[in-house]
């Protein structure tokens, strides 16, 4: 199978770099898989899980935000965060979660309030159900 | 007579020695801080580069300049972010940023700032230059999420027409020993006309939209840029203080070898005369 090469950068660090046959990620509009010989692309990321096969391996992380981008076959994900699942801080993301729903069960909330709550139950959720597959 | 010049150099020495160790205490203390901010920056230099390169290559290869963020406004006022350090003590790291965003801030009159760092909002207020915010008056406490918020607010700004023109200034850490002013422009996205005719190569499919591309992308772009020059300020002030304090311990050692040969010279002459008098007087 043809691979291209991709990398992968938070603000953390570099995460990958190297040649991989397929990435899969889930974009602001729903999930979506590159493959090699890819046109130019360009979309920003939802929250979801990513899955890297490189070398017929298959590892799974969780992503949130940023945006991948494919310019003449070499493709880039940025994304804020990036964490592989077995990286995953299962505790943090759970003790997130109930402050999250604290605040959105909380009727004195204020808006902005509710919006950085809902923000964060999705991030601790998609980190939980990636954590969880392993 | 000598003896008080001897007292007197004594008591120099001393204040000397206490200078001295105050100066070699900061010299360590930056230097352990600048170890931390020197990894930090390793970590962060790659998603720096890959995002300006990223978005250099989706600017050279656009073809659609319909999105707002491409826009040239003749109004609105001109943003400085302006990234300095929280205490002073380290070199010419304040002030070298201070004045070149001073040079700049004379050619165009419409300007805001938003400092980040103690010294910066200092140095704004008391020269009555607008400043956006003061909310971040702590260079060292300014997280990735703060530099987030500050890039959303920034890029809304600008959609709305409110501000023309965002540019940065910080400090780039080029080694240990040297660290320069630097300014990046940031919105409007440019690229300059040789560029763009390399780049006349093939055009790019933007999903879902290159409006919502744009929109999402790059507020994402200035934060990572924020948090890139935040990092490298970071390490250029410990740097800057390191060797600041470096070269004060060193004037102090050579103030303390110059005031102990005075010192010694003294304590001799008034031996040296004590004797004369009693052997004059015996």
């Amino acid at each position: 199978m043809s691979s291209f090469p991709l990398k992968i950068v938070t603000p953390d660090g570099l995460i990958f770099d190297g040649e991989a046959e397929r990435l899969i990620v889930r974009s602001t509009t729903g999930d979506l898989a590159i493959m090699a010989h890819h046109i130019n692309y360009v979309t920003p990321l939802g929250m979801g899980k990513a899955t890297v096969i490189a070398n017929g391996k298959r590892r799974e992380a969780a992503c949130i935000g940023g945006m991948l981008s494919v310019v003449d076959g070499s493709v880039t994900l940025v994304p804020t965060t990036f964490e592989w699942a077995e990286k995953i801080d299962v505790a943090r993301a759970e003790a997130s979660l109930s402050r999250a729903e604290e605040v959105l069960h909380n009727s004195g909330s204020s808006n902005t309030d509710l919006k950085l709550a809902e923000a964060r139950l999705h991030r601790a959720l998609v980190r939980k159900s990636v954590a969880g597959q392993k | 007579m000598a003896g008080v010049s001897t007292k007197e150099i004594k008591n120099r020495i001393r204040s000397m020695e206490s200078t001295k160790q105050i100066t070699k205490a900061m010299e360590m203390v930056a230097a352990s801080k600048l170890r931390r901010a020197q990894a930090q920056i390793e970590n962060s230099r790659p998603y720096f580069e890959i995002l300006h390169s990223t978005i250099e290559d989706i600017v050279r290869t656009n073809r659609d300049f319909s999105s707002p963020f491409f826009a040239q406004r003749e109004n609105g006022k001109t943003v400085f972010i302006v990234i300095a350090g929280d205490r002073g003590l380290a070199g010419g790291y304040n002030s070298n940023v201070l004045k070149m965003v001073q040079s700049k801030l004379s050619q165009c009159p419409d300007a805001v700032v938003l400092p980040i760092g103690k010294r910066a909002l200092d140095y704004f207020t008391s020269h009555k230059i607008p400043v956006l915010t003061g909310i971040y008056a702590e260079a060292a406490g300014v997280s990735i999420g703060d530099c987030f918020s500050i890039a959303k607010q920034l890029s809304k700004g600008f959609l709305s027409g409110e501000y023309k023109e965002i540019e940065i200034a910080y400090t780039n850490f080029v080694s240990l020993l040297s660290q320069t002013p630097a300014t990046m422009h940031l919105l409007p996205l440019t690229c300059s006309e040789e560029m763009r005719r390399q780049g006349c190569v093939s055009g790019i499919k933007y999903e879902p939209s290159s409006e919502e591309v744009f929109a999402s992308i790059v507020p994402e772009y200035l934060g990572g840029i924020l948090y890139g020059t935040l990092c490298e300020s970071r390490a250029s002030e410990q740097a800057a203080r390191r060797s600041a304090m470096d070269s004060a311990t060193q004037n102090a050692e050579d103030m303390i070898a110059d005031l102990s040969l005075k010192f010694n010279r003294a304590r001799q002459a008034s031996i040296t005369q004590e004797i004369t008098e009693i052997v004059a007087g015996s």
